[in-house]
């Protein structure tokens, strides 16, 4: 029987606290769908996409009716595009993408991922064809989310990839002019990028994993940072373990929802369920924020000193829980920090307290990144070359996945204001210092070796 | 299952204070007789208890609840009920359930529990744990019932819903598995249970 106290508490969680599950990504593998012919292909992944995912938000909406929690976001992610691409040409490649972008519509999701490719130690033909096809792909289509992987732990870091991304992540963006470069929103470059990611943009099936599998995100930071805000109105004087303690339980109860729901809906799917993602996911709303987390952790401003130090508390403190609430917890599994989409950052952004190498830093200990970072559109292409090769030294010194997601907004300038609407939120174009001072370094290309394996201090 | 052939139920009320268990078992066991299952609770300062007693040899049911008034303790009185236990009715199930939570939140008024009982009642849901509390101006009802798996959960909401709109009630039906997954350490039911 359960106790008043608890039904007490989690109606709290769920009603005041506001808590969901943010994403159910269903991951399909779509490697038994290529053909020579590129007509016979698109309709073998439409088949195979909307067979398996029709019922998906349908669903989603039932059993989050049951739980009284709503699923905010169905998505879907598929093994990487190159596999099928390979031996195709950048038309079949656009038309395979509005093929998803189709499959999408039709399934009522709002996000495909899986237009990706692996080329951390080299670019194979499909990879190449996924790479240039990237413009064209994410100014035609609403849907396709794609990813690169240009860098591992194992394999180091490719430089002639990385400088090869920081044109075409410029492309997308005049591509995209119209939409003030928003096509760059829906690419994420990575270390390290996970197989099981169930978090847009980067979510895609990974090898080793099964024909299909349920991944779940967790809930927002809105709900830790209600727990946190109410424990410090009861006892001011609580020190940050206490803290980090109270991020913990918290942690436990979402990821046991985000668990309880994903099994259900999985088997509901007749499908394996994959992974809990712990990674707290911030929106524009307000409350729902990692900044506001780090503020009530003590700090006047995000971006202030201490600031590292709080996300790596707030990190640590999430997976410490969810690791204890399930034995299936993957994907990212942290603490995002997307600027744009999270309102106390974009709003410290503004007023100059965060700034681009702080956020950096704070990458070194979160879960993913620089995150929806919007700069001025006429950054050269190798110095976001040189962003990203900095973010992925961080990932594969540290052992752990970091990734960019950067928008070279076109005709902006440092300081202007940008919206991208919805989920995406607005932020302040983010000043790039030394800009155009890393370009011989860039252009040297190659591979920066794997780092040692011991020795690790 | 009882420990002796002769079942009964004996239920206890009193204003509380230590001493009512000891008593009450000491007037049972001086009957040769076995506690074979028991709750009690406190609710404003009342204490009540119920419990499944069996006895080695059958006496009547008031017999039993006289030698329990007798054992009173500090001079307070206790109301006591008891009577012949049928050992299957409690295990007969009626029909397949599936165990829900049912909170509502609102500004206190008469009738709130009728309501919600009543529409409970018609729709063949069993309530098998009940609380209300009222804290300043504010009432809180929470139930844990036993709903026939034949009903579509969203029509039970929405009527529920409607009720609540009608008293100015917040009210929610949820699955007990999330107050489980939130809550305790133990696995909950399986998907499909």
């Amino acid at each position: 029987m359960l106790r008043t106290d608890e039904i007490l508490s989690t109606i709290e969680m769920l009603h005041a606290e506001h808590l969901d599950v943010r994403a159910v990504t269903l991951a399909i593998n779509v490697d038994d769908c290529a053909a020579p012919n590129v007509e016979h292909l698109c309709r073998k992944l439409s088949g195979k996409i909307t067979s398996r995912a029709q019922r998906l938000v349908e669903i989603c909406d039932r059993i989050g009716v049951k739980y009284g929690i709503p699923v905010t976001n169905k998505r879907i992610a598929i093994s990487p595009v190159s596999t099928i691409l390979a031996g195709h040409g950048r038309s079949a490649a656009v038309q395979v993408a509005k093929t998803l972008d189709r499959a999408a519509f039709d399934c009522r999701v709002d996000f495909v991922g899986g237009f990706s490719a692996l080329v951390h130690k080299g670019i194979s033909a499909g990879d190449e064809v996924v790479m240039n096809s990237l413009p064209d792909v994410l100014a035609q289509t609403h849907r396709v989310c794609a990813s690169v992987n240009l860098a591992s732990r194992r394999a180091g870091i490719n430089m002639d990839a990385v400088h090869q991304m920081g044109h075409i992540i410029k492309r997308i963006a005049e591509a995209t002019t119209a939409q003030r470069g928003f096509g760059c929103a829906k690419l994420v470059v990575f270390a390290n990028i996970p197989e099981d990611n169930p978090f847009m943009a980067g979510a895609y099936m990974g090898s080793g994993e099964p024909e299909a599998a349920v991944n779940i995100g967790v809930s927002g930071p809105g709900v830790v940072g209600s727990a946190l805000k109410r424990r410090i109105a009861i006892e001011p004087n609580l020190t940050l373990g206490d803290l980090a303690e109270e991020i913990k339980i918290t942690s436990f109860r979402v990821t046991r929802v985000g668990e309880l729901i994903g099994r259900e809906v999985a088997a509901e799917l007749g499908v394996a369920f994959g992974i809990v993602d712990l990674s707290l996911a911030p929106t524009p709303t307000v409350g729902d924020s990692i900044g506001e987390i780090i503020e009530t952790l003590g700090l006047a401003c995000v971006g202030a000193p201490g600031s590292t130090a709080a996300v790596a508390l707030l990190n640590d403190a999430v997976k410490k829980g969810g690791l204890f609430a399930s034995s299936s917890v993957g994907g990212l599994s942290g603490a995002f920090i997307p600027v744009s989409e999270d309102g106390t950052l974009a709003r410290a952004a503004g007023k100059g307290q965060l700034v681009l190498e702080k956020l950096e830093a704070m990458t070194s200990v979160c879960s993913v990144g620089l995150d929806m970072i919007a700069v001025p559109g006429d950054t050269p292409a190798e110095t976001l070359s040189a962003i990203i090769a900095d973010e992925m030294a961080i990932g594969v010194i540290n052992n752990k996945t970091t990734a960019v997601r950067i928008i070279p907004v076109p005709g902006a300038k440092a300081g202007e204001v940008v919206d991208f609407g919805g989920l995406f939120g607005s932020t302040p174009i983010l000043e790039v210092r030394n800009s155009g001072a890393s370009d011989v370094f860039v252009r040297r290309g190659g591979r920066i070796p794997a780092p040692l394996q011991s020795l690790g201090n | 299952m009882p420990r002796f052939d002769n079942a009964y139920v004996l239920d206890v009320m009193s204003d509380d204070h230590p001493g009512i268990v000891a008593a009450v078992t000491n007037a049972v066991e001086g009957l040769g007789g076995n506690i074979d299952s028991c709750s009690q609770t406190v609710l404003g300062g009342y204490f009540t208890l119920i419990m499944i007693v069996s006895l080695p040899e059958a006496i009547e049911a008031e017999e039993l609840a006289a030698r329990v008034r007798g054992a009173e303790s500090l001079g307070s009185e206790y109301q006591v009920v008891a009577r012949r236990a049928v050992p299957h009715a409690a295990s007969a199930p009626r029909v397949e359930t599936d165990r829900f939570v049912i909170t509502a939140f609102g500004q206190d008024q008469p009738g709130i529990v009728r309501r919600f009982s009543q529409y409970l009642a018609s729709k063949d849901i069993n309530i098998v744990d009940l609380y209300g509390d009222r804290k300043g101006e504010e009432f809180v009802l929470i139930g844990q019932v036993q709903v026939p798996k034949r009903w579509d959960i969203r029509m039970l909401q929405a009527d529920l819903e409607q009720m609540g709109q009608e008293l100015g009630f917040t009210v929610k039906l949820q699955h007990e598995n999330i107050f489980v997954a939130t809550n305790q350490l133990r696995l909950t039911q399986s998907p499909q249970g």
